[in-house]
């Protein structure tokens, strides 16, 4: 059963490496915008999912990835690689200030706050000349790897799926490891969380600055492969697609993640040739599929009979099946 | 001029609007603990209607349609919209008040993109012109200009939150609400029937909403499908400022955000003054996160 | 169980990814080789710029009609393959790459500056040249791309008129105001700057939110520094309304807009009367273009509608592309980048288009425009 889990997961991502020979550039761009979506997605996955902290702007660590890269490589000409780190730490100093205020405030507040931090970030990178206002900042050079200059589609389709992969196993294995059930644990009960030993300050600030380390990179990434970016890129509506794939997938579920990030991306492009209708059918296909399938989905299969309750338990009998990749 | 004066005249008329819709995010958090992101889409449906109701009987010409004619209107409108509210209730949101949190509030997204877009299917995409004009008449208080335009609006947004307040303290009807917002299982087992009382609660906050459409569309003059958003979203703040469940709070949120907005643009310049805005509600939060009015019970997460 | 179904949709999205590409594939394969030349069109089709996208749309397929049936062009007939870019920076890149994937032959199109600048950057990559009708950020020819032809006028030349305009009035206190968006903002810069170098004086410089309303704060604000002339330089739901309170306010000196707001629209927002006077720095449309009247009848009776302010350069755009394809002989993208670049006193409606080194207009073509009795007149 494992095993053949296990080849099934190698098969898929056989397939992800060759179907850029067999897409054409248009469907290319579509599914490495699913992938930048399931990195997106992989880092709220860890605020929302795994700690249950409601985050309304997480599209603000996108921008600070992105501005970052765009900044360091176009003003300061530094080499895209050594541009991460520095990103990642920004980042991470970010989540934190977000973080910091929020860790008294109850569900609904936190939403507005972290709504709030992403408009800032919003409007700053709109009325700071450093970013370029609001036309953003253009001409990001390609990134090198030796000699070799990374432009094509398929270049960056490579790039962002590695980095998918790499952002799914480290989710993966931050969610199994004593970290990540403390995580799961504050969101169950923070009291009794906090009464067991569990630093929930420390951690709910490591939540935060894990899952604007991998927007960041995300960000990062993208600045890289548009070549061009815009304070429009990082709006609420872009914080609110990116939860939506967390939801829609279900909470928690790295699978349900990849299928939700998918799913909100290649959607309305089928729906392109509906024109003024595919924001009409997405909008019902969400209610819908909420009223039907409320839970994601593919939600992580620890799900209790209450329903009535806001959160879902987990179960501690589970230790075989807790893989759920 | 004094121009401290105006600007407060100024502000007063932003916070009107955003006390109106900031009561009906209010009262709906306040009964199901939901954030109801399509809220402003009911702002943008009554001003919607309004323009068909209005175009109707003025003939599309612009002509004036006479108080008692814009009265009707508006009472209409807003009845129309609040049926609506009750129905987006019914069908999107009942089936799913057992449901996590984060998923009814995915659905109010799709409720809201649903709203708008089909909005923008039906009147179009470009901006529609309110066939009635104000005048531009008004008062000088100390060398500050009001019109009567801004005058009829500040009162009729206090009228209407007035009767509000009264209906939620006086009625027996408001008196369930306030227990549901208490306790929703022991107002069952009382005989109350609360899915009735859920359904009246939307039907209030999407006829409210609805008002403040219409008084936008007359007062600004023009509409378009998108214009539930950003306001719903300040509306939110509002709400949130004030206290989230508090009506008093909405009402006081939405005046001074509407204040604070208004100072921040003369003083700040136009393009800081959200930030100003953000700031001061993150601030609030931080220190003092029930709001200006909030209950002093805290809850985590 | 839930593992299998897991896996089972993994693939299905996978298969249903690759088979769509297929049949994407399939369906466009034959654009320059067979008997149609497609040509794609990038334009907000959707969103709060549609009204404007579709003018522009319309005028290119009224092109496009008569080159058809003309006999079209190298013996094969022109098809518009279009994709919507929502004046969204992302989308806009993946309808470019839609076009590109289609294999267009050239593209005219680009309303929104912000979305036209990462899409340029796609069909330069894909060696497509693009006639860009409308978006003129000062930004785009910066890129130097050999690919991208801007036939609109630009930024500031039309920041230029607006500044000597003011000055021939003797107005040295101006007041700047944008919208934050890439082209207004830019706008604004150079406006700043034109005033100045004018000896004028910039005594405000402020930026909304288009998406608002309630200019009043900011009116109030503008009435205390007593302008002599107010500048905006964003789009027209915005500037109809800012021109209304602006008068309700009764704040002093004259209200010009920019090109963005150059529509009947921004007259009926604002109302006749509080329009009056008002400016615009503008390239003329067709309705003030000796010779064009048979454009403007044309495309009233055919949409029943107005030409909006782009049309006739989105019409002009197009009828540009055709002429080249002529001169080039070929569909082949290098010698159609060489005779975009060798077009010499091309008749457009209203405007004679010859490029820069820089691919941008030798000669730009503003004026100023003034509102009298609702209905634009040409000022200056």
């Amino acid at each position: 059963m494992k095993k053949y889990k296990k080849h099934s997961l190698l098969l898929l991502v056989i397939v992800m490496f060759i179907l850029p020979l067999l897409l054409d550039i248009y469907w290319l761009d579509v599914l490495t915008l699913v992938l930048f979506y399931v990195v997106l997605t992989q880092g709220l996955n860890i605020v929302v999912g795994y700690t249950g902290l409601l985050d309304l702007g997480y599209a603000a660590f996108f921008a600070v990835g992105a501005y970052t890269t765009a900044i360091l490589m176009t003003t300061f000409h530094w080499s895209f690689w050594l541009t991460l780190p520095v990103a990642a730490l920004f980042a991470a100093v970010a989540g934190i200030i977000v973080g910091t205020p929020t860790l008294r405030l109850r569900s609904d507040y936190l939403a507005i706050v972290t709504l709030g931090f992403g408009e800032i970030v919003r409007i700053l990178a709109i009325n700071l000349d450093i970013t370029g206002s609001s036309s953003g900042i253009y001409g990001i050079p390609r990134p090198t790897i030796g000699s070799y200059v990374l432009s094509s589609q398929q270049d960056f389709y490579y790039l962002i799926l590695i980095v998918a992969i790499i952002s799914v196993l480290v989710v993966y294995r931050l969610g199994h490891s004593r970290i990540g059930r403390a995580w799961v644990y504050i969101r169950e009960d923070e009291d009794a969380a906090e009464a067991m030993g569990i630093n929930r300050i420390r951690l709910k600030l490591l939540s935060y600055a894990t899952g604007a380390v991998i927007g960041s990179l995300a960000g990062s990434i993208f600045a890289v492969k548009m070549s061009a970016i815009a304070p429009l890129s990082f709006s609420f509506l872009q914080s609110v697609m990116i939860l939506l794939a967390v939801v829609l997938g279900g909470l928690g579920s790295i699978p349900g993640v990849v299928i939700g990030a998918a799913l909100v991306i290649v959607l309305p492009e089928v729906l392109r040739g509906a024109e003024d209708w595919r924001y009409l059918i997405f909008g019902v296909a969400l209610v819908i599929m909420m009223i039907f399938r409320p839970q994601g989905i593919l939600p992580k299969k620890y799900e209790t009979e209450d329903r009535s309750d806001l959160d879902e338990k987990e179960e501690t009998n589970d230790k075989d099946h807790s893989m759920s990749v | 001029m004094d121009v401290f004066l105006q600007i407060f005249f100024d502000g007063l008329v932003m916070g009107a609007f955003y006390s109106l819709i900031a009561l009906g995010y209010t009262m709906v958090y306040g009964i199901i603990k939901l954030l109801n992101f399509a809220h402003g889409d009911f702002y943008m449906l009554g001003a919607f209607i309004g323009y068909a109701l209005l175009s109707f009987i003025t003939g599309d010409g612009g002509l004036n349609a006479g108080l008692l004619g814009i009265g009707a209107v508006f009472i209409i409108t807003m009845i129309i919209v609040g049926l609506a509210g009750i129905g987006v209730e019914r069908i999107a949101y009942r089936p799913l008040l057992t449901a996590p949190r984060l998923s009814i509030l995915i659905t109010a997204i799709g409720v809201s993109l649903s709203l708008e877009y089909a909005s923008m299917i039906g009147w179009g995409a470009s901006y529609k012109v309110y066939p009635i004009k104000l005048s531009k008449n008004g008062l000088e208080i100390i060398g500050a200009q009001i019109s009567f335009a801004q005058i009829g609006l500040i009162v009729l947004s206090a009228l209407l939150m007035l009767g509000l307040r009264l209906f939620i303290e006086k009625t027996i009807y408001g008196k369930a609400m306030r227990a549901i917002a208490l306790d929703q299982s022991a107002c069952s087992l009382m005989g109350i029937n609360v899915y009735r009382i859920i359904s009246l609660t939307f039907f209030i906050g999407a006829f409210l909403a609805a008002g403040a459409g219409i008084m936008s569309g007359v007062y600004y003059g023009t509409i378009n499908f998108m214009m539930g958003f950003i306001i719903g979203l300040k509306a939110f703040t509002a709400a949130v400022l004030g206290g989230i469940g508090n009506i008093t709070g909405a009402m006081i949120g939405g005046l001074v955000l509407g204040l604070v907005e208004s100072y921040g643009t003369y003083y700040l310049g136009g393009s800081w003054k959200d930030v100003l805005a953000f700031g001061i509600l993150i601030l609030f939060l931080v220190f003092k996160p029930t709001g200006i009015l909030g209950a002093k019970e805290m809850e985590r997460m | 169980m839930r593992k299998h179904s897991m896996i089972a949709l993994g693939f299905v999205l996978v298969l249903s990814l690759f088979l769509s590409a297929c049949s994407s594939k399939t369906g466009s394969g034959d654009n320059a080789s067979g008997d149609e030349i497609l040509v794609g069109v990038l334009l907000p089709v959707t969103g709060n710029n549609a009204t404007d996208g579709k003018d522009m749309l319309n005028a290119m397929k009224m092109a496009v009609e008569k080159i058809n049936s003309d006999g079209g062009v190298l013996k094969k007939k022109i098809k518009l393959e279009v994709a919507d870019d929502g004046c969204d920076p992302q989308m806009a890149t993946t309808a470019a790459n839609k076009l590109v994937s289609k294999k267009v032959v050239a593209i005219v199109g680009g309303y929104c500056s912000g979305s036209t600048l990462p899409a340029s950057g796609v069909f330069h990559n894909a060696n497509i040249p693009m006639i860009v009708a409308a978006a003129n950020s000062s930004e785009l020819p910066k890129q130097g791309y050999d690919t991208l032809f801007l036939i609109n006028g630009l930024v500031p030349d039309q920041a230029q008129s607006g500044a000597d305009y003011f000055k021939d009035k003797g107005a040295k206190n101006i007041a700047i105001i944008h919208d934050n968006s890439a082209y207004a903002k830019d706008l604004a810069d150079f406006a700043k700057k034109s005033v100045e170098e004018n000896g004028g004086k910039t005594i405000a410089f402020e930026a909304i939110n288009p998406e608002e309303k309630d200019f009043g704060s900011l009116m109030t604000k503008l009435k205390s520094l007593k302008p002599d002339g107010t500048y905006f330089t964003g789009y027209y739901a915005a500037g109809g309304l800012m021109l209304k309170q602006f008068k309700q306010k009764g704040v002093s000196g004259s209200f010009m807009v920019g090109d963005g707001s150059y529509s009947p629209d921004i007259i009926q927002i604002a109302g006749s009367e509080a329009a009056n006077d008002l400016l615009v720095t503008a390239t003329p449309t067709a309705n003030f273009i000796p010779g064009a009247e048979e454009f403007v009848n044309n495309y009233k009776s055919k949409y029943n509608l107005s030409p909006g302010p782009f049309s006739a350069l989105s019409y002009n755009g197009m009828n540009l592309l055709v002429d080249a394809l002529k001169r080039a002989d070929s569909t082949d993208q290098d010698k159609l980048k060489k005779a975009l670049k060798e077009t010499k006193a091309f008749e457009g409606i209203g405007q004679v288009i010859e490029f820069s080194d820089k691919n941008t207009l030798n000669q730009s073509n503003f004026h100023v425009m003034k509102v009298v009795g609702g209905e634009f007149t040409l000022e200056k």
